[in-house]
């Protein structure tokens, strides 16, 4: 038998080829195979079974960290009443996760954490949840039934509310002479901000968000303090509006009177300016309530929030600035008991208390959202302590009074991360004075619609 | 009976691999052609759109854009990796440098560990603000440099991480070239009077043209799936700036539009191995052109 040899150059040309071909063809694999049976979402009915007879076991994923531990302990309490369901509680990598493993449908989970922002381009994988929520929507924050509603079906259990506030410096204000009462609308803001300039010109009192990503998720909450959003229930675009161009001419104003301090959120620069009287003021969402309780260390106390100014004389005072919520996949095992438990964190007393108020975790309770369920979110009934950092200042109150003004929505598009390729770019270029607010409009709304809306 | 086992045996050896490449390289290969016409977002159903994937991509100026940073990239890192890789060679191969031991050891160290730790030590090192490198640059006066931030250097400081990750792996493979030289050759050049110089032009570095060519191929090929490091230290900015073709391609997949991105996937593919074959003829060793 002969066999006819390889010639050099043909082996290297072929080793060349099955070289390329598997080092980029395995990111293309990894693209998983087209399927899918095209049907309708399962609707999800009340389970029948009482506290005491509901039985079974249910996997629950959720993101690492403190918020794991507090969610811990809160399903230690869901166990009190449901002593027959034992609940898997994982702490997974939800964002590269979760999407794959729904898509798949293998190893799903019974239920699970996600972004409010997430929710609806996976739409079709989730349990629908519209009849379990209807005893409680008419105290549901509109803005969180909205976001988690596509096509008229709710998909997430609403969970965290995180209004905008405007957090200021007090001592800063009180030298200048300014009450922070009388900071009712932008315009307001901006002349505070000047005035405290003059006194101080080494100051850049507001803080611009430098990381196009979370200046895109800044957008959108003063878009939504406006009843607007990236698009509308029908999915069209409405970025060229009154709304969106009220706030770019708003940035433009204040970066061309040099009253911005442009940082990236709570990096070094940016905690360095908090620290050293550059900023003052920061519109950001209620989270934000992190830096001075473990990152400030010589502010930590001198700074306090307000509701956001409002765009219009009377307009709300504030919008939301992300958000989670918990889904049940259509392929969960036991999604009647994942409901249980959602229902139980969300909406019954034990459950909510047990989330937000003190724990080993954090011994004031957690004071970085409030609860989207409207009983919870009581004034009069913090579920958390005023806060040291914050110079012993009632957050919860001030909070929970800016959550009732939010806006309803509509639902995220399930390509908004996507999009800040384009508008969260461009932000940052009107930003930096590169673009005007029309040509922000103009160009990511031209680039929205063709590589994202167009391709759907 | 006897004869059809023994002409059985020799395939039930091989079969094994065969059938993990098929299950595991084969197959998903297909499928992802196969996908690469359709458009699914991983959901409901597949829908065959013939050539639009390739075409939206062929007109898209992003995907241009991030061929054109990853080119640049391959500019920046290739060249300067074969110098200095056999710079770094001839150097760990000199018998009588003193402290070889731990010059192998330096060059390979960046080598070995996890590429995402040092790409967080290039976020603080090149910090504008509070980086190192501003640090020594303002204690000689000079100003601050946006190495990450601005679009005229965040690619220049993506490729030195990648130089400084690859360099020692470019050193093991042009070194074990120049080992393979036979000593009596540098001896002959030596008795008819070359210089050292001459020696390193007329010897070494055509004898070591096939590991330069392997080299090539290999970091052509590393350049143009960069991912970890632009993911990791710029996430793609600033402005799209270091925004590669490895890391474009994951934007489709993370935006589960898996047929843009198998369309891609594809697109690479041609442009990988045409790049890599230019590559090789450009450094064969003129005795093997026919």
């Amino acid at each position: 038998m002969t066999t006819s040899p390889i010639g050099r150059r043909g082996f290297l040309k072929g080793a060349l080829g099955v070289g390329a071909l598997a080092a980029t063809g395995s990111l293309a694999a990894a693209c998983a195979a087209p399927g899918g049976t095209g049907a309708q979402p399962s609707k999800l009915a009340a389970p029948a079974a009482s506290a005491s007879s509901a039985k079974g076991e249910i996997t629950i994923w959720n993101r690492s960290g403190d918020l794991f531990k507090v969610f811990d302990a809160a399903i230690a309490k869901f166990r009190e009443a449901y002593p027959n369901v034992k609940v898997n509680h994982q702490a997974v990598d939800i964002d590269a996760k979760l999407a794959n493993t729904l898509i798949s449908g293998t190893d799903v989970p019974d239920g699970s954490f996600w972004d409010d922002a997430k929710i609806g381009g996976q739409a079709e994988h989730l349990f629908d949840l519209t009849d379990l929520i209807a005893p409680y929507k008419d105290r549901t924050s509109a803005y969180k039934l909205s976001v988690n509603t596509v096509d008229g079906k709710i998909y997430g259990v609403p969970w965290d509310l995180d209004p905008g506030l405007l957090w200021y410096r007090e001592d800063v204000l009180d030298k200048a002479g300014i009450d922070p009462a009388t900071l009712a609308t932008y315009d307001d803001l901006l002349k505070a901000a000047r005035t405290i300039k003059e006194k101080d010109p080494k100051t850049k009192p507001i803080h611009l968000e430098k990381t196009p990503f979370l200046s895109q998720l800044w957008l959108e909450m003063l878009a939504n303090q406006q009843g607007t959003s990236l698009t509308d229930a029908q999915g069209k675009l409405r970025l060229d509006s009154e709304e969106y161009r009220r706030i770019f001419a708003w940035i433009q104003g204040a970066v061309k009177d040099d009253l911005v301090t442009h940082a990236p959120y709570l990096e070094q620069t940016d905690v360095n300016t908090l620290d050293n009287g550059q900023q003052v003021f920061v519109p950001w969402a209620i989270w934000w309530s992190f830096a001075p309780q473990q990152l400030l260390k010589n502010t930590k106390g001198k700074w306090r929030a307000a509701p956001l100014p409002a765009w219009t004389p009377g307009g709300a005072r504030s919008g939301a600035m992300g958000g989670s919520s918990f889904i049940i996949p259509a392929k969960a095992k036991n999604p009647e008991l994942a409901w249980l438990l959602y229902e139980f964190l969300c909406f019954k007393e034990p459950g909510y208390t047990a989330v937000y108020g003190p724990n080993d975790v954090y011994p004031g309770g957690l004071s970085t959202s409030i609860p989207s369920y409207t009983p919870a979110a009581d004034p009069a009934k913090p579920l958390f302590k005023p806060i040291d950092a914050l110079g012993g200042q009632d957050l919860w109150k001030v909070a929970v009074e800016a959550g009732a003004s939010i806006p309803a929505a509509a639902p995220i598009p399930w390509w908004w991360a996507q999009s800040v390729d384009y508008l969260g770019n461009n932000m940052q270029r009107l930003m930096e004075g590169k673009m005007s607010p029309d040509q922000v409009i103009s160009d990511s709304a031209e680039k929205i619609q063709k590589n994202l809306i167009d391709r759907s | 009976m006897r004869l059809r086992s023994v002409r059985l045996t020799p395939y039930l050896f091989i079969a094994p691999f065969f059938a993990v490449f098929g299950a595991f390289g084969l197959y998903p290969l297909i499928y992802a052609l196969q996908l690469s016409f359709m458009r699914w977002r991983g959901g409901s159903q597949a829908r065959w759109v013939g050539f639009d994937n390739y075409l939206y991509l062929l007109t898209s100026p992003e995907f241009w854009s991030s061929l054109g940073n990853s080119a640049v990239m391959w500019l920046l890192i290739v060249p300067l990796q074969i110098v200095a890789g056999l710079g770094g060679a001839v150097l760990l191969a000199n018998a009588k440098l003193r402290l070889r031991g731990f010059f192998r050891v330096a060059f390979i160290v960046p080598f070995v560990t996890p590429l995402v730790a040092m790409a967080q030590v290039w976020i603080v090192v090149f910090d504008q603000d509070y980086g190192l490198v501003n640090y020594l640059l303002n204690l000689v006066g000079l100003p601050d440099v946006a190495w990450l931030t601005s679009t005229a250097w965040s690619k220049p400081t993506l490729a030195l991480l990648f130089l400084w990750k690859t360099t020692g792996f470019a050193i093991i493979i042009l070194l074990a070239g120049l080992q393979a030289v036979p000593g009596g050759v540098y001896e002959a050049a030596s008795l008819d009077g070359a210089s050292r110089w001459r020696q390193f032009w007329s010897i070494t570095v055509p004898l070591v043209r096939r590991s330069m060519a392997f080299l090539v191929v290999i970091q052509t090929l590393a350049v143009f799936q960069m991912f970890t490091e632009p993911r990791v230290v710029t996430e793609g900015g600033p402005y799209g700036s270091t925004t590669t073709a490895g890391l474009y391609l994951y934007d489709h997949i993370n935006a589960s539009d898996l047929g843009t991105g198998a369309a891609n996937s594809f697109l690479l593919v041609l442009l990988v191995f045409g790049l890599s074959l230019v590559s090789v003829r450009m450094l064969r060793p003129k005795d093997e052109v026919s």
